[in-house]
C-alpha cells in the first residue's frame, strides 16, 4: 500500500509537471492551430534566466522563479509579435516549420548567453514527511499544489471570464471570432506569453532533478504533445487529464512490469488507444465537408 | 539554375539530375586538388546526400499524399542500426543489407500506413512520433545495440559479387556510390510523381472522398505512399551508417524528423529539384558558410542561430517553397518593366 501511495505522489508531481507544459502546447494549438515544437526551448531558456538570476544575485529561489516567470512572458510576446503575429495567413504546416526554426534558434541562443554548463537549481522547500508510509518531500507536495492550483485558475479564467470567452472564441474560429470584435492578435499574443509561463514553471519544477541544461525539457515537450494527443485537441481539459494519466502509467507500468522498457511499453498503450479512439479520448469526431 | 536543379517548367528534368550527380561526385577531386575543398566538408556533403534521400521519401508522403510524419528519423535510425547489426554480427556484404534493410523499414512502413487508416492528420503526425519515440527506446535499452553511447562500425562498405569477387570501397568512391544511390532517388520521385499512381495520390491529397469516389483506392494509395517514404528513410539510414560508421541513438531525436519536415516545405512540396535544394539549405549551408564566417563563425550557437532565422525567413516569404523563388523574381521583375513602361507612356 505504501508503495503504491508513493508510486501515486511521485506521477502526480511529475504529472503536474508534464500536466503544465500541456496546458502550454494546447493554449496555443487551439489559438494558433499549429503544434508548438518551440514550446520546450523556451522554457529550457527562461529556466536558465531564473538560474543565473539566482547564482549572480544569490536571491530566494522564489524570486528567480517569479523572475524567470515574468521573463518568459516577455519572451512570449517577443516571439509572437515578431514572428508568430506574421503568420496569421500561412497554412498550419509552415507555422509549425517556424516553431522548428525557433528551436533551433533557442538551442543556439541557450549557450552563447548562459554556456554549455548545466547548472544547479534548487527544491522550494527541503525536508519530508510521511504519509500512509510513504515519504513525501515538501518540495514534491510543493510542486503537486503548484500543478492543480495553476490548472485550476487557468481552467476558471478560461471557462468563467470575459478574457477565457474570447480565448474560447478565437479557439473555436478565429475568423469568425474577430468579425465580433475580439481583438485576436491580443488573444494569440497572450496565449504565447502565458504558454511561455507555463512551459517555464514546468521547467523550474524539473530543475532540481535534472539540472538546467539544454535537453532538460526534451522528453516533457515530446509527452506534452502526446498528452495533446491522447487527450483529444478539441478541449483544454481532455490533454491535462492524458497528462496526468500517462505519467501515472509510466510509473505503473515502470514498478510493476519492466523499468527498462516503461517507456516504450507506454507508447504502445498510446497507440493502442489511439487505434480505439482516433480523435483522443476526450476528442469529438470532426466531420470533414466534402 | 533550373537546369541544375532539374527544372519547374514542363519539361525533362532528367537530364538536370544526371549534371546534378555529375557536380556533386566531382566533390572527392576537390578535395583532392584544391586548397578551398575542405577534407571534412566531403562529410557534410555526404550527410546532405543522405537527408536528401530521406527528404525525398517524406515528400512523397507530404506533398502527394498529403499526410505528415514525424517519425522519419525513427525510420533512418532503424536503417542505421539493421546495417550495422547485419554487417558486423552477420557479416552480410553491401547490397544484401541495403536491400534487407529497405525491406524491413518498408514493411514497417506498411504497419503504420495500417494505422494511417483510422487515424488522421494533427493525431497521425503525433502518432508517428510515437513510434518514432518507441524505435529510439529500443535503440537505447538493447545492449546490442550499445545502449546510449552507440556503437561503431567498420567503415565504408564491402561489396561482394556471390562470394567470388570482393572488394572494399574507400571513402571517395562510397561518397560517389552515395550521390548514385540519391540520382535514382530522384528519379524514382520523379517518376512516380508523374505516373498514374502518383496522379492517383495527388488526386487523395486534394479530397480524399472525391478521390474514392472515381474510383482510387485510399487504402492501397495510403500504404503507397508511406511505404515508400520510409523504404527511403530505410535506404537512406543505412547509406548513412555505410559512410559515417558510428550511430547512437539521441542522434534520430524529433528535431531530426521536424528538420526533414522543414526540408520539404523549405524547397516545395511536390518538387524534386526543390527537396534537393532545402536539403542543401538545411544541412550543409550552416556547417558550410555561416560556421566559416569571421567573427560570426567563432561564436559557439551561431550558426544554429543563423539556421534557425534561415528557416523562419524563407517559410514567412516563400510558404510554396524556395523552387519558385525563380518564377516570382521573374514575376517582379516583369512588373517593375511594366511600370516603367507605363510611367514612360505617360509622361
Amino acid at each position: 500500500m505504501s508503495i503504491f501511495v508513493q508510486i501515486l505522489f511521485n506521477s502526480l508531481e511529475a504529472g503536474g509537471i508534464y500536466a503544465l507544459a500541456t496546458l502550454g502546447v494546447i493554449l496555443i494549438f487551439r489559438t494558433s492551430s499549429a503544434f508548438n515544437y518551440a514550446q520546450g526551448v523556451i522554457s529550457m531558456f527562461c529556466a536558465f534566466i531564473a538560474a543565473n538570476f539566482l547564482h549572480s544575485t544569490g536571491m530566494n529561489v522564489w524570486v528567480a522563479t517569479i523572475f524567470g516567470l515574468f521573463s518568459a512572458l516577455l519572451v512570449g510576446i517577443f516571439i509572437d509579435r515578431v514572428v508568430i503575429s506574421r503568420t496569421i495567413n500561412l497554412h498550419s504546416v509552415s507555422k509549425q516549420i517556424i516553431t522548428l526554426g525557433l528551436v533551433i534558434v533557442f538551442l543556439g541562443l541557450a549557450p552563447m548567453f548562459f554556456g554549455v554548463d548545466p547548472m544547479t537549481y534548487p527544491r522550494f522547500a527541503h525536508g519530508a514527511v510521511t504519509v500512509a508510509g510513504a515519504n513525501i518531500t515538501h518540495g514534491a507536495i510543493i510542486n503537486i499544489s503548484i500543478g492543480i492550483m495553476v490548472v485550476a485558475i487557468l481552467f476558471f479564467v478560461i471557462q468563467k471570464t470575459k478574457w477565457g470567452l474570447a480565448v474560447r472564441a478565437t479557439a473555436s474560429n478565429g475568423l469568425v471570432a474577430r468579425l465580433m470584435g475580439i481583438p485576436t492578435p491580443v488573444v494569440t499574443m497572450g496565449a504565447w506569453a502565458i504558454a511561455a509561463a507555463l512551459g517555464t514553471l514546468a521547467a523550474v519544477m524539473r530543475a532540481p532533478d535534472t539540472m538546467v541544461n539544454l535537453v532538460m525539457m526534451d522528453s516533457i515537450q515530446i509527452t506534452a504533445l502526446l498528452a495533446c494527443v491522447l487527450g483529444g485537441l478539441g478541449t483544454f481539459h481532455g490533454p491535462v487529464i492524458a497528462a496526468y494519466l500517462i505519467s501515472l502509467g509510466r510509473a505503473l507500468v515502470a514498478f510493476y512490469i519492466s523499468p527498462t522498457w516503461s517507456e516504450a511499453i507506454i507508447y504502445i498503450l498510446i497507440l493502442l488507444v489511439l487505434m480505439f479512439a482516433p480523435n483522443g479520448i476526450f476528442g469529438k469526431k470532426v466531420l470533414k465537408k466534402v | 539554375m533550373n537546369k541544375v536543379f532539374g527544372t519547374i517548367k514542363k519539361t525533362q528534368p532528367y537530364l538536370g539530375f544526371l549534371i546534378l550527380g555529375g557536380i556533386l561526385s566531382l566533390a572527392p577531386a576537390l578535395v583532392a586538388n584544391t586548397q578551398w575543398f575542405l577534407f571534412a566538408w566531403l562529410t557534410i556533403f555526404a550527410g546532405f546526400v543522405v537527408y536528401s534521400i530521406a527528404s525525398l521519401g517524406m515528400n512523397i508522403l507530404m506533398g502527394y499524399g498529403g499526410l505528415a510524419s514525424l517519425g522519419t528519423a525513427g525510420f533512418m535510425g532503424l536503417g542505421a542500426y539493421l546495417t550495422m547489426v547485419l554487417t558486423v554480427d552477420l557479416g552480410l556484404s553491401f547490397f544484401p543489407v541495403l536491400i534487407l534493410t529497405i525491406l524491413a523499414t518498408t514493411v514497417l512502413g506498411i504497419l503504420v500506413g495500417l494505422i494511417s487508416l483510422r487515424v488522421e492528420g494533427f493525431f497521425l503526425a503525433i502518432a508517428t512520433l510515437v513510434i518514432a519515440e518507441m524505435l529510439r527506446q529500443v535503440f537505447q535499452q538493447m545492449p546490442l545495440l550499445g545502449g546510449h553511447a552507440g556503437r561503431t562500425m567498420p567503415a565504408f562498405p564491402t561489396i561482394s559479387i556471390f562470394g567470388i569477387a570482393e572488394w572494399t570501397l574507400n571513402r571517395n568512391q562510397t561518397y560517389i556510390m552515395l550521390v548514385i544511390f540519391l540520382v535514382i532517388a530522384m528519379f524514382v520521385t520523379q517518376l512516380l510523381f508523374k505516373s498514374a499512381t502518383g496522379r492517383a495520390l495527388s488526386a487523395m491529397r486534394g479530397s480524399e472522398s472525391a478521390a474514392a469516389a472515381m474510383g482510387i483506392s485510399i487504402f492501397r494509395g495510403r500504404l503507397l505512399a508511406f511505404a515508400l517514404a520510409s523504404g527511403f528513410a530505410g535506404a537512406a539510414g543505412s547509406l548513412f551508417m555505410f559512410f559515417m560508421p558510428f550511430t547512437n541513438p539521441n542522434h534520430w531525436n524529433l528535431v531530426l524528423s521536424l528538420f526533414i519536415f522543414a526540408v520539404v516545405v523549405i524547397g516545395g512540396v511536390r518538387s524534386v529539384a526543390g527537396t534537393v535544394l532545402g536539403a542543401f539549405i538545411v544541412f550543409a549551408v550552416p556547417q558550410l558558410f555561416i560556421a566559416r564566417l569571421p567573427i560570426i563563425g567563432d561564436i559557439s550557437g551561431m550558426d544554429f542561430v543563423f539556421t534557425g532565422v534561415l528557416i523562419i525567413v524563407v517559410v514567412l516569404f516563400y510558404p510554396a517553397g524556395l523552387v519558385y523563388m525563380p518564377i516570382s523574381i521573374k514575376n517582379g521583375i516583369t512588373k517593375l518593366i511594366n511600370k516603367r513602361k507605363k510611367g514612360g507612356e505617360t509622361a
